[in-house]
């Protein structure tokens, strides 16, 4: 376990977030322009889609990546409605829909890191993870925004009961949104639209017609993926030292221990249902990840009276570093111990 | 040489992901034109670095009659009640219309 870990803290590219973290932290002036910021979380997508998509063609969906499939959709289930649960009973019920889907959702960059330290291990795993974590992304994001819908008919009717004998005003324009608006918003957000597209290009061209681009997949792939990370560890850093959003004491323990929690749910269901090693510590990773691009992107829409600077700030400034530096090499060490008995 | 019109020069600071929306909205006002200028900051709702999709802010300008602005600021009003972070303000402009002696449309 400690050897897994301190070879997973000097992989090059684990090192490169450390440096963007204290970087970061330090208030450096170094930055890297937005353009290409954006541009990197768009190539890694499709690096990951095309791969995905060219494994899946190349290995079909086999009995395993079946039931792997249903576990990812169970535990996008279970992990936004117990999350919910567990918040609304200490902080504000938007707040708690918000970062339920948050944490109920997957980081894209999280399972890329993992395949790519499952590879680094020659740990196989199979292209139907891809998908796995594909139909992860939505479910937590429909269920929030349903909760979501709930409190609020249950506020505006408080306060209609309180301001007895005024209706509420009404306004087709700036009616509540339905879940046809916020299914539409999930499934047309850009990166998942071009996550998907990749994968079916993958699938549809096979390793034969994706070898083509073996030098733009996987040649580049880690250096990508480095530089990635030092952007996200600047961002993180930068979070840190901005030191704007009131995480409260709940909130920063959830941050750390709803994820492991998660995992170990998600290790237990995948050796009872008899999956493989590296699709077992992939399922840990999708479940104890958190989203920091889809989910907050739909939220600020779907649920605007939550607090970006929460859900955003606990997803991307705690759990995403505790994933990358101590989930990964924990996920890990806990399924070969468990597999190894 | 044109007539100086006078004209309000509204200007809505957002997040990236509600620009969809509020020109959804500025369009059923009967406004077309508008510009978006891509933003990065920090405020109430955390730091906005502009480095991921989901932190991106905009600013959105948009030149309109006084009429045609008190309509725009009621909808800006009804979204903040909502909770969607919008900043909104405005000011007094000298513009030159688009073209020579005729009075220029609304945006």
């Amino acid at each position: 376990m400690l050897s897994s870990a301190l070879s997973n803290l000097l992989d090059p590219a684990v090192l490169f977030f450390v440096l963007g973290t204290g970087v970061g932290l330090l208030r450096s002036n170094l930055e890297i322009p937005p353009a290409i910021a954006k541009f990197l979380t768009l190539y890694l997508l499709v690096a990951l889609g095309l791969k995905g998509g060219s494994a899946l063609a190349e290995g079909g969906l086999p009995a395993d990546g079946i039931y792997a499939i249903i576990a990812a959709i169970f535990m996008a289930a279970l992990v936004p409605a117990v999350s919910f649960y567990i918040l609304s009973r200490r902080i504000n019920p938007f707040d708690s829909a918000a970062v339920a889907a948050t944490y109920g959702s997957i980081s894209a960059v999280t399972f890329i890191t993992t395949q790519q330290f499952l590879a680094d291990r020659a740990v196989e795993f199979g292209g139907y993870m891809t998908v796995a974590m594909v139909l992860m992304e939505t479910p937590a994001i429909l269920m929030a925004v349903v909760l979501a819908t709930a409190v609020r008919a249950k506020e505006a009717m408080q306060q209609q009961a309180a301001e007895t004998g005024t209706a509420p005003e009404e306004d087709d324009d700036f009616a509540p949104l339905s879940i046809r608006d916020v299914l539409q918003e999930a499934l047309t957000d850009g990166a998942q639209l071009l996550l998907i597209g990749s994968l079916v290009i993958g699938y549809l061209a096979g390793p034969e017609g994706t070898a083509e681009m073996l030098p733009f997949t996987y040649d580049i792939f880690k250096g990508m993926l480095a530089f990635f990370l030092l952007e996200m560890g600047l961002l993180v850093g930068k979070q840190m030292s901005e030191g704007r959003a009131k995480i409260d004491k709940a909130l920063f323990a959830f941050a750390f221990v709803s994820p492991p929690v998660n995992a170990a749910i998600a290790i237990l269901l995948a050796f009872w249902i008899g999956l493989g090693v590296g699709d077992a510590v992939l399922l840990a990773v999708l479940s104890a990840s958190a989203s920091y691009i889809v989910v907050p992107a739909v939220a600020r829409y779907a649920i605007p009276e939550a607090r970006p600077g929460i859900y955003f700030t606990m997803a991307l400034g705690l759990t995403f570093p505790f994933n990358i530096i101590v989930g990964i090499p924990l996920y890990y060490a806990m399924v070969q111990m468990l597999w190894g008995m | 040489m044109r007539q100086i019109e006078q004209k309000k020069l509204l200007t809505i600071i957002t997040a990236g992901e509600l620009q969809r929306m509020v020109i959804e909205q500025l369009k059923k006002r009967g406004i077309g034109g508008y510009t978006v200028v891509s933003a990065s900051g920090a405020g109430t709702a955390g730091l906005e670095s502009g480095m991921l999709m989901s932190d991106s802010s905009v600013i959105i300008y948009i030149i309109m009659s006084e009429a045609r602005l008190e309509r725009v600021l009621v909808d800006m009003d009804k979204f903040m009640s909502r909770g969607y972070r919008v900043k909104a303000f405005y000011q007094d402009i000298n513009i030159m219309p688009r073209k020579p002696g005729k009075s220029s449309p609304d945006s």
